[in-house]
């Protein structure tokens, strides 16, 4: 075998085996003695060595605790990794449950968020644990998004640490504590107190104009109530229906608009093949989406958003050089 | 690789390879992730680890005659390592978040274990908040199950299903195999019998299923949902954007954007004449098609015959009339 062992993965291996495999406090002493790094180096470089090491190893999750296990000699300080703390706690799944932790192992397409999962199940495989989708080849859930500033992002929600990005095409730099990314509408969005303006903000993905960089220490702040959320969800909804439209549409055709109405008797004699329908609609926006079906509908009633809706096309036909 | 992943891992791969005696590398690797020839890098790496004492009795204890030459694992002398380390914060949000997903696409007896393996990790975990909300578009739970049973019993089916595309409501007799995920909307996998070819279908635009007394036929492997989402397409458009009709590039997939003076210049691709129509009528005077010159002229046709019908049916009024 020419593959030569990484000395630091072995030596903060060995050194949270001493840690943990002790139930009294380590004494630093004991611990430059026994580690071989350690061994031949000056009070000063172990010193560094190991505080570093000591971070590291508390950064993968493992809990080192600081103590003495003697009141009466304080000075000399020990440390412990108490096997309560640092194990996986108990945890037993039935066969279905297994099934699903198996097809939760594809869902990632994001490579971090994908790598944690990864990382996860193996933890789970090595406490017993056996994830099996094998059976499940009909069903495929999967979560992408096209936007580079996802996996950023996604590790700055979770680290709880705030983010620095540009937005649109300002050259304003926004710095944002980001609280939750969503879905919504065929797109990404971030929510968050956006600390330039001082007031939450919703945030879409793709108009994010550079990759997001984090900064400043993890748990930075308090991601706030429910109710502070939902109220920056509901400007992700769209507008809501505020006027009632009688229209008239052909055969089997503009569905999504044919569903949200009702059958109403027509006001007008209709051509034939198609059929009225009242349907609630957004003042503000009908014209461009009832336009968007051309000659498919009808626009009966009210005549004011009829001619809206005339007028939309008419000025579609003059921007491309067309009649009327 | 860093040392901090290697640690990470070794410490759920020592208590992993603990509980099974034997297990050929090959499924180390995929376990874990990584290759084989990582996964013997890693076993040369436990080898110098264990308890301090530096008495060979002390470190953990690994076959590698039976690693070299059966490429098996058989690890001993490590009883201090029984269970691997506590998930860290990203591992356990990124599963937890996964399974979510699963249990929103699925039915039945997979959602609810999807549902209780996601309370079983939450739990242990200290119950951290999920970082994503993900409005999952999976259309009607009961059409859902529906479609799983259909395909599990292979089936043929008759769907209503209102096609974005077209704007028209059409009954396409079809063999079903899957359903997948893109982005955070799900869709129906299946061979058209009408197209003779594989389509795919968003499960909130299925209006109903009929199952039909025939089997469904085997057509192959389906194709992979994702990447190639629009790579069979060769048409596309170049439309010149002003700043009110930009959204139209978050919404829909760009080959290719620029920004202009005073809006974008953008290219779609079209898989449907009939989308590229409606979209071009709903932006109006917002859109100019730049490139080819003639992809307007269905929606210039459409307009034309769209003012013509109103006004034959409901009498002409006046351009510039439309009151508020």
């Amino acid at each position: 075998m020419g593959l030569v062992a990484p000395r630091k993965s072995e030596r903060l291996i060995n050194l949270a085996i001493l840690l943990l495999s002790s139930r009294r406090f380590v004494p630093r002493a004991r611990i430059q003695e026994v580690i071989e790094d350690y061994r031949d180096k000056d009070e000063a470089s172990f010193e560094r060595m190991f505080e570093r090491d000591k971070d590291e190893l508390r950064a993968m999750g493992f809990p080192i605790e600081t103590g003495h296990n003697d009141v009466l000699f304080e000075d000399e300080v020990g440390y412990r990794i108490s096997p309560n703390d640092f194990e996986l706690p108990p945890i037993d799944f039935t066969p279905g449950e297994a099934t699903a932790l198996g097809l939760a192992a594809t869902v990632w397409q994001q490579a971090s968020a994908a790598e944690q999962t990864a990382g996860a199940l193996a933890k789970l495989r090595a406490a017993g644990i056996e994830p099996d989708a094998q059976r499940l080849t009909a069903l495929a859930p999967r979560i992408s998004a096209r936007e580079a500033a996802f996996d950023p992002l996604w590790q700055a929600v979770i680290d709880r640490k705030t983010v620095k990005f540009r937005y649109r095409d300002a050259d304003e730099v926004r710095v944002v504590e980001p609280w939750r990314l969503a879905w919504r509408n065929n797109s990404w969005y971030l929510l968050g107190h956006d600390r330039t303006r001082s007031a939450p903000r919703v945030f879409k993905l793709s108009r994010i104009a550079d990759l997001p960089k984090p900064s400043g220490k993890a748990d930075a702040f308090q991601v706030p109530d429910d109710a502070v959320m939902a109220e920056q969800m509901r400007s992700l909804e769209r507008a809501s229906a505020d006027e009632q439209a009688v229209i008239a549409i052909r055969g089997d055709r503009a569905p999504a608009l044919r569903r949200r109405g009702t059958p109403h008797p027509a006001p007008v004699p209709l051509p034939e093949g198609f059929t009225a329908y009242q349907v609630p609609v957004s003042r503000g926006l009908a014209a461009a989406e009832l336009a968007s079906y051309g000659p498919d509908v009808i626009v009966c009633e009210p005549a004011g958003l009829r001619e809206k809706v005339l007028d939309h096309l008419r000025a579609f036909l003059a921007a491309h050089g067309g009649e009327r | 690789m860093s040392s901090s992943d290697q640690v990470n891992r070794l410490f759920a791969m020592v208590p992993y390879l603990r509980a099974r005696p034997g297990v050929p590398i090959e499924e180390v690797a995929r376990t874990f992730g990584i290759t084989p020839a990582q996964v013997v890098a890693d076993l040369w790496v436990i080898l110098m680890c264990g308890l301090p004492g530096g008495m060979p009795d002390d470190l953990i204890d690994i076959d590698m005659d039976a690693v070299e030459g059966e490429g098996v694992v058989h690890l001993s002398n490590a009883d201090y390592l029984v269970r691997p380390l506590r998930f860290s914060r990203d591992e356990a949000v990124s599963l937890v978040v996964a399974l979510q997903t699963v249990s929103e696409i699925a039915t039945g007896e997979l959602q609810a274990d999807a549902e209780t393996a996601a309370a079983k990790l939450t739990e242990i975990t200290g119950g951290e908040v999920e970082p994503v909300y993900l409005a999952i578009n999976t259309g009607d739970e009961q059409l859902r199950s529906q479609l799983l049973d259909a395909i599990a019993a292979g089936q043929r089916l008759r769907l209503t299903y209102d096609g974005q595309a077209r704007g028209e409501t059409t009954r396409p007799l079809i063999d079903p195999v899957g359903i997948e995920m893109r982005d955070a909307v799900a869709y129906l996998q299946a061979w058209s019998l009408d197209r003779d070819d594989w389509r795919t279908y968003r499960l909130d635009r299925i209006v109903a299923v009929e199952t039909t007394a025939e089997q469904a036929a085997d057509h192959g492997p389906a194709p992979e949902l994702g990447q190639g989402w629009f790579a069979d397409s060769d048409g596309q458009v170049t439309l010149e954007l002003d700043a009110a009709s930009a959204w139209v590039a978050d919404y829909y997939p760009v080959r290719d954007a620029i920004r202009t003076d005073n809006g974008l210049r953008a290219t779609f691709a079209v898989a449907d004449p009939g989308w590229l129509t409606s979209l071009l009528l709903r932006l109006g005077s917002g859109a100019r098609a730049i490139e080819p010159a003639g992809a307007v002229s269905d929606a210039l046709a459409a307009a034309q015959e769209a003012l013509d019908l109103n006004h034959s049916v409901c009498g002409s009024v006046p351009p510039g009339s439309a009151t508020n």
